[in-house]
């Protein structure tokens, strides 16, 4: 109840700004945008738009877990591994998204391979560092237990090591589920064949704001849609983590 | 000699530039049970460490002879992601002996419960189950019962002395508590303060029955060892 009447609030400040400032191609008035986004809901390019931001989204995010879990964990085990690896993926990290997509244009052009590649870049950090930091943070305790009863390496790694990376594993994919959509958006928008940013760049290049606000509301609302659906089910299956007490 | 479990002749340890164990020599006989008094910092669980093999860097001779330890840990040390049985098969795979172990103390039925679900006392009692299973000639105790009620923990010592009777092994308790230590040993040993010395090796003649802490000699015995290790200046 209090969630609608927050929206409610945002609506009306919305209508009082835009018609204060009276200029629809800076600000159009929630009215023009909800006209904007019923047009959209009746195309069929839109749905395909959506379709093809979600699916590139989702592979980033499986591209990254699968790359980064396993560079993290070497790099949380080891220490030196983790000395040689920091300063590469730390430069990677810095890297803005625009000198990638220089380089991306030129090695692929316009298509889809372009923002998956920029998006898996920028969130690829995140993941390992993460996933790092978990193995790092691993209870020496229950190791040095492990080491007294003789228990094998192999499922020490198994039990301790990948048990306590799976709360890691799930607040990166917290975390990169609420970047990943922005990213792939602009990077869509920069130098993507489908998907909402190339949507947002056409209706830029026709001067359609409403169009472009109604855009970002369908972003928006993927966004914390997933967002809010990864959060209840990890919290479900994270409550056997829970720390000791 | 063949009937010693563990001899330590002048073991010193140094953490940094400072000195922590300072010469200590101690011989304990197969079916012994000692407890070892001393202020914080004295290198209690350091020492039990360097018999646990946790700790390699230390100076002096340490002479073992056993296979198999048990340790129980100040905390639990489960691991809270896996039941009360994988935490067990986690370090010994016969599920038959955990079963015994577990309902020796009085754990049966918890197998699938989470760490998180057990109170301080249960953790504590899957931490010795732990210890137990691996049929240990030594079993060594650091302050385990630091954490418990007086009745629970009266409870555990009670269990492990029973255990201790049937399957003959040795015990080393690291203790604060002087009931626990008379409790739990045939001998006291008394640590001094940092850099450590062994400076009293008490003999308990306590016998079975006398060891409930409303016994009359059990309690002559408590007061002589408090008056000792006030005397001592610990």
């Amino acid at each position: 109840m209090k969630i609608l009447f927050g929206i409610l609030i945002f609506l009306i400040l919305w209508q009082i700004f835009s018609v204060i400032l009276n200029v629809p191609l800076i600000l159009p008035s929630p009215y023009l945008t909800f006209e904007s986004l019923y047009h959209l809901a009746l195309q069929r390019e839109t749905y395909q738009a959506i379709f093809s931001t979600v699916w590139k989204s989702l592979l980033v995010l499986l591209i990254v877990i699968a790359i980064g879990t396993p560079v993290g964990f070497l790099m949380g085990i080891n220490e030196s591994v983790y000395q040689i690896f920091r300063p590469a993926i730390t430069v990677v990290q810095a890297v803005p998204v625009i000198s990638w997509l220089a380089l991306v244009i030129f090695v692929w052009g316009i298509g889809w391979k372009g923002p998956v590649v920029i998006s898996f870049l920028s969130l690829l950090p995140i993941s390992i560092f993460t996933t790092a930091t978990g193995v790092r943070s691993t209870d020496r305790n229950l190791i040095e237990m492990a080491k007294v009863y003789k228990v094998s390496q192999i499922r020490i790694i198994r039990t301790i090591y990948l048990g306590s990376l799976v709360p890691f594993i799930f607040s990166t994919v917290e975390v990169i589920i609420g970047d990943v959509w922005k990213v792939i958006i602009v990077s869509e928008y920069l130098c993507g064949s489908d998907g909402i940013g190339v949507l947002i760049s056409w209706a830029r290049q026709y001067v359609d704001v409403p169009r472009i606000y109604a855009l970002t509301i369908i972003a928006v609302a993927l966004g914390i849609t997933s967002e809010r659906f990864v959060k209840f089910f990890f919290r479900k299956a994270l409550k056997k983590w829970q720390i000791q007490s | 000699m063949a009937n010693t479990i563990l001899k330590v002749e002048n073991l010193k340890k140094d953490f940094d530039n400072l000195s922590v164990i300072d010469g200590w020599n101690l011989e304990i006989e197969r079916d012994e049970r000692i407890a070892m008094i001393g202020p914080s910092g004295c290198g209690k669980t350091t020492f039990l460490k360097i018999i646990a093999n946790l700790d390699k860097n230390f100076h002096g001779k340490v002479e073992k002879n056993f296979e198999r330890i048990g340790f129980v840990f100040q905390e639990p040390r489960l691991i809270p992601w896996i039941s009360v049985m994988e935490n067990l098969t986690f370090v010994f795979p016969d599920k038959d002996k955990i079963i015994f172990f577990l309902r020796a103390m009085h754990l049966e039925g918890f197998e699938d419960y989470l760490p998180s679900q057990l109170s301080g006392g249960m953790k504590q009692r899957v931490n010795l189950v732990r210890a137990l299973i691996a049929d240990p000639q030594l079993l060594i105790l650091d302050e385990p019962f630091s954490s418990l009620d007086m009745p629970v923990k009266f409870g555990i010592i009670e269990d492990i002395n029973k255990l201790r009777d049937q399957r003959k092994f040795a015990i080393i308790t690291v203790t604060h508590d002087v009931k626990e230590a008379i409790l739990l040993s045939d001998r006291i040993l008394i640590l001094s303060k940092r850099p450590s010395k062994i400076i009293e090796d008490i003999k308990i003649d306590l016998q079975k029955t006398e060891r409930d802490i409303s016994n009359t000699k059990f309690i002559q015995a408590e007061s002589a060892l408090m008056k000792r290790i006030f005397s001592l200046g610990n």
